[in-house]
């Protein structure tokens, strides 16, 4: 039910152990040389252009082959070779895993097909953002949509998204869960719902048809927990897309009634959520 | 009946997995902590079999606390229960550091005792 990466999914179906897995990762690390390992066993640089390259990374944010490039070191010609063949001898897990005699070509099929399926609910779909939001727009793409696909999935709840608007300020609302996302991107992902909302998400968290009798502070449990849910997940999705990212555990803020002031430094993007008239459930970024 | 000890800041997930560990019929929940030290001190007072831990708490994280389960009492089996499960690096750390398996988050039941069963 959650985003996985295909050796987590085979420990999972118990097809191979833990240890056999990491028989299989190192022998991955062995076999996939990184970018510079690969230029040298190519004889396109030496070693030591490698190390004065990863001086000047301190104080360039560039990834290694282009300032490689930039650096005369690589041709931009020699750069896409090294990718290519970086590519095309790329050892993967599955292959892996097969080379160290944990499962047989024959139950790789089965199981990458079954892998296929059991991940298809989170291929991503296409999400419209401001024109600024130009970097990594992948990612925030995923986030957003990833969003939706877990408000069906692990809330059942019908909606309809809106379009995204930006705000100074985040209306107020009977309840916000927030999360600091970090790394490659750097963002506050918030939840922004009505009480009845509330209600639907600890229903769904739960497991209960009925959460009357339930105190504030697990009702809002709940929805920080899916807030948690959602940035897991979205930090999993992102390391497959080479997107690094971390999250801290989430937060609850309770907005004054002139809503919730965006800080210095960031912009925020609401995404509106239509679950109903009488109800308001928003998701927003705060984006340094 | 084998013992658990769930450890999770968040009150609802430790509901949910108390409710599936006593209902099993296999297993009795002992108690839960808030994050790795108190389950630290748990594990030492409960004596569980069988440890579920979150990896992203406040104070001692999962990880954190894992590697100092494993180094204290070579018998207690630890499984992640977590919703960075899908991080190819999160999932190969803990089970680097000892952990059995790891349970991403949202989970289902069967998944959940179908892993626990299988210790």
């Amino acid at each position: 039910m959650a985003v996985k990466f295909f050796g987590q999914f085979l420990v999972e179906q118990d097809a191979v152990t833990g240890e056999s897995l990491l028989h299989a990762i190192e022998l991955q690390e062995r076999t996939n040389l990184k970018l510079g390992e690969m230029a040298v066993a190519m004889g396109f640089i030496t070693q030591q252009d490698i190390e004065t390259a990863h001086s000047a990374q301190l104080s360039k944010d560039m990834k290694l082959g282009d300032l490689l490039v930039e650096l005369g070191f690589l041709s931009p010609k020699q750069l896409e070779e090294v990718i290519a063949h970086q590519k095309a001898t790329h050892l993967y897990i599955g292959e892996a895993l097969v080379k160290v005699g944990a499962l047989t070509p024959e139950k790789l099929e089965q199981y990458l097909e079954a892998f296929k399926a059991d991940q298809a609910p989170y291929v991503a779909n296409r999400v419209e953002l401001p024109a600024w939001l130009n970097e990594n727009t992948a990612a925030w793409e995923m986030t957003v949509d990833l969003t939706y696909k877990m408000i069906t999935r692990v809330l059942g709840i019908q909606f309809r998204p809106g379009k995204f608007v930006e705000a100074s300020v985040l209306s107020s609302n009977h309840m916000i869960a927030a999360m600091d996302l970090s790394g490659d991107l750097s963002a506050r992902y918030l939840l922004s719902v009505s009480a009845g909302v509330q209600k639907t998400i600890a229903k769904a968290i739960l497991k209960e048809d009925n959460v009357d009798h339930e105190d504030d502070e697990i009702l809002e449990d709940t929805v920080m927990e899916f807030v948690n849910i959602v940035c897991g997940n979205v930090v999993a999705k992102a390391s497959q897309m080479g997107v690094t990212l971390d999250i801290n555990p989430p937060i609850t803020l309770h907005p004054p009634s002139d809503g919730l002031a965006v800080p210095d430094n960031y912009r925020c993007v609401v995404f509106p959520i239509h679950v109903g008239d009488d109800e308001v459930m928003e998701m927003a970024l705060f984006i340094k | 009946m084998k013992k658990v000890l769930v450890v999770d800041d968040s009150l609802s997930v430790t509901r949910q997995l108390e409710k599936i560990i006593n209902d099993s019929g296999d297993f009795v929940c002992v108690g839960h902590a808030k994050n790795g030290a108190e389950a630290i001190k748990m594990n030492h007072t409960e004596d569980p079999d069988i440890i579920c831990m979150d990896m992203n708490m406040p104070g001692m994280d999962g990880l954190t606390a894992l590697r100092s389960l494993v180094m204290l009492d070579k018998a207690v089996q630890v499984v992640m229960v977590t919703s960075l499960g899908g991080v190819g690096d999160k999932f190969t750390e803990a089970i680097k550091l000892g952990a059995k398996n790891v349970i991403s988050k949202p989970f289902e039941t069967e998944n959940v005792l179908r892993i626990l069963r299988a210790l």
